[in-house]
């Protein structure tokens, strides 16, 4: 399999990525499911960067006129805009913690004064 | 005798706090008053604790729905019958709290909401009144099939014994919907009372309709 440099170049910061996945499970900074979840994202990009060609052959069967690095940046924008979701969810969950705290603190001062 | 609180969030309502306080004592002088304040950067709980009433704090602002549940949870401890809601802002008149509550009290119903569109004239601003609150009615009709003449009125006054039906999670102005939403889903006995609010600012703006509808939808996703 020929690869350009490019690819090669990115093949370089998915591994770096999954290296320092790899040292952040060994340091317990992140659980399992996590970490099976970013590796599984990495491998797939890994293996979309190295069928490249097939991923191009695949979208200008299904009509498509874009290649498939282009639809690959999509399904990025796409997938980002799905992180920043869940990112406000669990704002969201964290901003409902404090507020049971504050009240919580707000009756138990109360009490004490 | 029915034990009746009044809870009123309170954030930097330092011109307005006493007279609020006083007009309820007028109205009622068995009434018990909950000042939350919610992190005030005046002397709204200075001036409030001098009136002798009781006074929580919030260590941080978290928005008028929070620092009602705060107050309405406390008022359940000291064993309530009926909790009010009411606002720091001098809009709401006191002596209207009697009329809110005689439902109640001639066990008619469970929750009772103050409304501005019923007989008595409230002058509300002409935007608000002709845009804002008729999207917000069309909206809780729409999304909750809950047919109130003022879907977005604060002043509000329920058993004690229905907060576990009404309970809201809606730290900020979303707690409105969110009340009404709970009451009709669990079946509780809604009347609306025509009440007269006059109002010395615009308050809620229309984008404040849209950060309601967002809380809302962000809100489904927590549960």
């Amino acid at each position: 399999m020929n690869i350009t440099i490019q690819q090669f170049i990115a093949l370089v910061f998915v591994l770096f990525f999954i290296a320092r996945l790899w040292q952040q499970k060994r340091l317990k900074q992140i659980n399992s499911s996590e970490f099976s979840f970013w590796f599984v994202f990495w491998l797939l990009a890994a293996l979309a960067i190295l069928f490249l060609r097939r991923i191009d052959a695949l979208v200008g069967n299904f009509g498509f006129s874009a290649s498939g690095i282009e639809v690959l940046l999509y399904l990025a924008v796409v997938m980002l805009f799905y992180f920043i979701f869940r990112m406000r969810i669990r704002l969201a969950r964290l901003e409902r913690e404090i507020t049971k705290l504050v009240q919580a603190l707000a009756i138990f001062n109360n009490k004490k004064e | 005798m029915e034990k009746i609180y009044i809870v009123i969030p309170a954030f930097n309502e330092e011109k307005t706090i006493a007279r609020v306080i006083d007009d309820i004592l007028i109205a009622n002088e068995n009434f018990q008053i909950i000042i939350v304040d919610d992190a005030s950067t005046d002397n709204t709980v200075e001036i409030a604790a001098k009136r002798g009433v009781k006074v929580l704090r919030h260590l941080i602002n978290r928005g008028q729905g929070a620092a009602l549940k705060t107050g309405t949870k406390y008022a359940i401890m000291k064993a309530a019958d009926i909790i009010v809601h009411f606002d720091a802002d001098a809009q709401f008149q006191a002596n209207e709290i009697n009329d809110l509550i005689k439902p109640i009290l001639k066990s008619e119903t469970d929750i009772v909401f103050g409304s501005r569109f019923l007989e008595k004239k409230s002058d509300i601003p002409s935007f608000k009144k002709n845009f804002i609150l008729p999207v917000a009615r069309l909206f809780n009709q729409i999304f909750f099939g809950i047919k109130l003449t003022d879907p977005q009125s604060g002043l509000r006054a329920f058993r004690a014994s229905a907060m576990k039906d009404i309970d809201w999670q809606q730290d900020k102005m979303a707690h409105c919907s969110e009340i009404l939403h709970n009451a009709h889903k669990n079946n509780l006995k809604i009347k609306e009372v025509p009440i007269t609010v006059v109002y010395y600012d615009f308050g809620q703006k229309f984008s404040g309709g849209f950060a309601i509808i967002k809380d809302i939808i962000f809100g489904k996703f927590l549960k």
